[in-house]
C-alpha cells in the first residue's frame, strides 16, 4: 500500500494499484516506472521525418554552448535545433487538432445524417441550439421545419472541414479585436483539414525551416480546432444530445455495483453512449440481466465520453486516464466499450487477468485481442444492443477476485456557457454581468480554466487538485474540462458545499448565493470550446477590457500528456490566455523557440505558454498573472462602495 | 420547520454583528428534472426571443456590450 501511495493521491486508485499487484496485474504505473523517458525526444531534440536520421540535436549539458557549437548542433539535412523542436511542438497541435477535428467531422456526419431521417433512434432535442447555429452561420429559420434546417446546418458544418478559402464560421463569434488580431497576424484558419494538411507539409524534410513561421501555423491550426472542429462537435452535440444542464453525479470507483452488470463506456465521443444508456433501460435488456442472476444493468463512463454523458444524463464516472485499467482490476467490470482516444492498448492484457469483455466500435480504432462491434449511425440502436448483450452475457464469468473500492463522491455537472448565463441572470436577464461585477469588485479575483489530462510521470491527481484547491482558496473561480474534472470531482470540489470548505471569502460569497460550486464542470475536452464562448461572453458584457486578453484570466493542464491537450494549449495561448503546463515541456531543447513561446507570443497574441512543473508555483504564476491583468484594468485596488443619500445626490447634481 | 443558523460577521462600521444565516435545504436533487431550465421555453418564437435576450451581445440588434463604444459590429 506504501508504494501505491505514491502513484495516486486518489485512495480508492491506491487500493487498486495494489490489488493489481497482488494479482499479478501490469499496469501504466509499472510501466512508467520501469520505462524512462528519452531525454532527447522529451524537449523537442529529435527529428525522424527523413530516412537519413533520426538526428539527435541535444543542449551540451552542464555548459554555456559556444556560437560554433551551436552551428554545428544541426540534422542531417542542416535543420537546426530550432527548426526541429518546432517542427515537433507543432506537428503534436496538427495531432491534437485532427483528433478533435475527426471527432467533430464523425458528429456532423451523424448530424446530417438525422436532419435526412437516414438514422433511426436519434432526434433533434435541442430546437434552442439549433436555431441558435442558424442564426450564427445566416441559415433561413423562417417557418421551416427543425429537419430542414438541421440539413442545411449538417451540410455547413462539413463544409468547414475541406473548405479551401475565406474564414471557418465560428470565427465571428469571438471578440471584435480578436478577430481582427487573428487577420492581422495572419492566423484566421481558413478550412479545418487544410490547416492541420498545412502544417504536414510544412514539417516534411526541406520545406519551412523558420521556426517561427512554423509556430504561427501551429496557432492557425489551433484556432481551427478550438474555434472549428472542437466547436462543431461540441455545438452539434448539443443539439442531438441537449445542451448540458446542472445534473447531480457521481464518481469514482466506487460507482460500480457488484450485484449488477457493470458495462463502462470509455473513450470520447457520445455517438454510441447515448444510444447505450436507452438500450440499456429497456425492459427486455432488464429483464435478460436478472435471468443472468444480476439485479439490473449499470452503466458507468471512463474519460471524456464519461463527462459526455454525466453532463446530459447524470450517469456516473467510473475515473479518469489513469485509472482505465484499475476499473477492470476490480475484477466487476464485464464490459469495457471503447470508441476514439485516450485508449490503452494494454486494456486488452489486463483484461485476460479477469472476465472483461474489451469491445472497440470504431472502424479508426481496433486493439488486437477486443471483440469488434462497429458502430453504425443508421443502425445505432441494434449496435447498442449487441453490445449491452454481451455484458450481460458475460456477467455469470465473473470471476471470485471482485474487490469494489467504496470511495464515491457526489459532484454537480452541467455548467455549460449557456447554463452558467442563465444561472447568473435567470430567464428574463440572463447574463454574465453579476460574474464580470464581482471580478471588478473583487470578490472574483479572475478565472482560471484548468483542463487536460494525467499523466504517468506524476502522481495521479496530485497536481490537479494542488493547483485548484490553491486557485479556490484566492477565489480564483475555475473552469474545468475532461480528466481534470474527473480528478477535482473525486476530490470533492464540484459540490456547493465545497466553496465554504475550500473557496476565499470572496468566491465563496459568490458560489453561496448563487449556489453553484467553485470549480465548475464543462464537459469534455471537445467542450473547451464552451470555455471559449465562456470568456467571450465577459469580454462583451462589458468592464473587463474589450478582449479575452485583457480579462484576469488564465489557463492550465497540469498533469497534460496528449497532443490534444497541446492544441488546446496552443488555442487558448492563440485566444489571449496565458497557459502553464506542468509535468515536461516538449521544446526545451530549444531556447529560442522556448523563448518565443514563453514571452514574444505575449506581443503578437496577447497570450503566452508557461512551463511550471511544481503546481503550487503554477497556481501562483496564474494568479501573479491575473494580478497584473487586474491592475492594467484599474480593479486592482478595493473601492469602496459609497451609497448615496440626497443631500450628496444635490450636490453632486450642482457640480 | 428549518432552523435557522446565526451566524457572527463585521459590519461595513466594523463592529460584531449577528446575521441570519444561510438556509440551504437538506438533502440531495433526484433524477434529471431539477436542474432542467430549457424546457421552461415553449415554442420557437419564445426560443428565438430568449435567444435575442440572453445573448443578446450576438444575436440581439439593440446589444453590442463592451464592442458597441469603440467598434460598432
Amino acid at each position: 500500500m506504501e508504494e501505491a501511495e505514491t502513484k495516486s493521491i486518489d485512495k480508492a486508485s491506491i487500493k487498486m494499484i495494489d490489488k493489481a499487484a497482488n494479482d499479478g496485474v501490469n499496469t501504466v504505473f509499472d510501466r512508467a516506472e520501469a520505462m524512462k523517458p528519452c531525454p532527447i525526444g522529451m524537449v523537442g531534440s529529435c527529428c525522424k521525418h527523413c530516412g537519413m536520421g533520426p538526428c539527435r540535436v541535444p543542449l551540451p549539458k552542464g555548459k554555456v554552448e559556444t556560437p560554433e557549437e551551436k552551428q554545428k548542433r544541426r540534422g542531417i539535412c542542416g535543420a537546426t535545433s530550432e527548426t526541429i523542436a518546432a517542427r515537433n511542438f507543432i506537428r503534436m497541435v496538427a495531432g491534437g487538432a485532427a483528433a478533435h477535428s475527426d471527432h467533430g467531422r464523425g458528429v456532423a456526419e451523424v448530424f446530417l445524417a438525422v436532419a435526412k431521417g437516414e438514422a433511426p433512434g436519434y432526434e433533434i432535442i435541442d430546437e434552442q441550439k439549433l436555431l441558435q447555429l442558424a442564426l450564427d452561420w445566416g441559415i433561413e429559420i423562417s417557418e421551416r421545419s427543425n429537419q430542414e434546417i438541421a440539413v442545411d446546418i449538417g451540410a455547413k458544418a462539413l463544409n468547414e472541414f475541406g473548405k479551401q478559402e475565406g474564414e471557418i464560421l465560428f470565427l465571428r463569434r469571438a471578440p471584435l479585436k480578436r478577430q481582427e488580431l487573428w487577420r492581422r497576424e495572419g492566423v484566421a484558419p481558413r478550412g479545418i483539414d487544410r490547416e492541420i494538411v498545412e502544417i504536414m507539409h510544412r514539417t516534411h524534410i526541406g520545406v519551412d525551416q523558420d521556426y517561427q513561421n512554423l509556430l504561427r501555423q501551429g496557432v492557425r491550426a489551433s484556432i481551427a480546432d478550438g474555434w472549428g472542429g472542437s466547436m462543431i462537435a461540441t455545438e452539434l452535440q448539443d443539439i442531438l444530445f441537449g445542451t448540458p444542464e446542472p445534473v447531480l453525479g457521481r464518481i469514482n470507483l466506487g460507482v460500480l455495483n457488484r450485484d449488477e452488470v457493470n458495462l463502462i463506456i470509455h473513450g470520447h465521443e457520445p455517438l454510441l453512449s447515448e444510444m447505450i444508456v436507452v438500450t440499456a433501460q429497456e425492459p427486455e435488456m432488464v429483464e435478460l440481466a436478472k435471468s443472468k442472476g444480476a439485479k439490473g444493468i449499470n452503466i458507468a463512463g471512463m474519460c471524456c465520453t464519461a463527462n459526455e454523458i454525466l453532463m446530459r444524463h447524470g450517469i456516473p464516472i467510473a475515473g479518469n486516464f489513469l485509472q482505465q485499467e484499475l476499473a477492470i482490476v476490480t475484477g466487476a467490470v464485464d464490459a469495457m466499450i471503447v470508441d476514439v482516444q485516450c485508449i490503452m492498448q494494454s486494456l486488452t492484457t489486463v483484461a485476460e487477468c479477469y472476465h472483461t469483455k474489451i469491445i472497440t466500435t470504431s472502424p479508426k480504432a481496433k486493439i488486437p485481442g477486443a471483440t469488434h462491434i462497429e458502430f453504425d449511425e443508421h443502425n445505432a440502436m441494434e449496435s447498442a444492443r449487441a453490445i449491452v448483450k454481451m455484458a450481460i452475457n458475460n456477467f455469470p464469468n465473473r470471476g471470485s477476485n471482485v474487490d469494489i473500492p467504496e470511495e464515491q463522491t457526489d459532484l454537480i455537472a452541467g455548467f455549460s456557457h449557456e447554463t452558467i448565463n442563465y444561472l447568473l441572470g435567470g430567464l428574463f436577464r440572463a447574463s454574465y454581468r453579476p460574474l464580470n461585477d464581482n471580478i471588478i469588485n473583487g470578490r472574483i479575483r479572475g478565472v482560471a480554466g484548468v483542463v487536460g489530462c494525467n499523466n504517468a510521470r506524476v502522481k495521479h491527481n496530485y497536481a490537479h487538485i494542488t493547483m485548484i484547491k490553491e486557485l479556490i482558496k484566492n477565489d480564483v473561480l475555475v473552469l474545468q474540462t475532461g480528466c481534470s474534472a474527473i480528478a477535482s470531482a473525486e476530490a470533492g470540489l464540484m459540490t456547493p458545499e465545497a466553496a465554504s470548505k475550500y473557496a476565499g471569502e470572496g468566491l465563496a460569497s459568490v458560489c453561496e448565493t448563487v449556489g453553484i460550486p467553485p470549480v465548475l464542470h464543462m464537459g469534455s475536452c471537445v467542450d473547451n470550446s464552451r470555455i471559449l464562448m465562456a470568456a467571450t461572453a465577459m469580454v462583451k458584457d462589458g468592464g473587463l477590457g474589450d478582449d479575452i486578453s485583457d480579462l484576469p484570466v488564465a489557463g492550465a493542464a497540469p498533469e497534460w500528456m496528449s497532443e490534444k491537450a497541446i492544441s488546446i494549449g496552443q488555442y487558448f495561448v492563440g485566444s489571449g490566455v496565458f497557459t502553464v503546463f506542468g509535468v515536461n515541456w516538449p521544446t526545451l531543447g530549444s531556447n529560442e523557440v522556448s523563448k518565443f513561446l514563453f514571452q514574444d507570443f505575449e506581443a503578437m497574441y496577447g497570450g503566452m505558454w508557461a512551463f511550471e512543473p511544481d503546481p503550487l508555483k503554477a497556481a501562483n504564476l496564474m494568479i501573479e498573472h491575473i494580478d497584473q491583468k487586474r491592475k492594467a484594468l484599474g480593479i486592482d485596488k478595493a473601492r469602496e462602495r459609497i451609497l448615496y443619500d440626497m443631500t450628496m445626490r444635490r450636490e453632486l447634481e450642482a457640480v | 420547520m428549518m432552523e435557522y443558523k446565526i451566524e457572527k460577521k463585521s459590519a461595513p462600521s466594523g463592529e460584531d454583528i449577528e446575521v441570519l444565516g444561510a438556509t440551504f435545504e437538506e438533502g440531495k436533487p433526484e433524477g434529471e428534472e431539477p436542474g432542467k431550465w430549457r424546457q421552461k421555453l415553449g415554442g420557437r418564437k419564445e426560443k428565438l426571443k430568449y435567444l435575442q435576450t440572453a445573448e443578446r451581445y450576438w444575436y440581439g440588434e439593440d446589444w453590442y456590450g463592451s464592442e458597441k463604444r469603440r467598434n460598432p459590429a
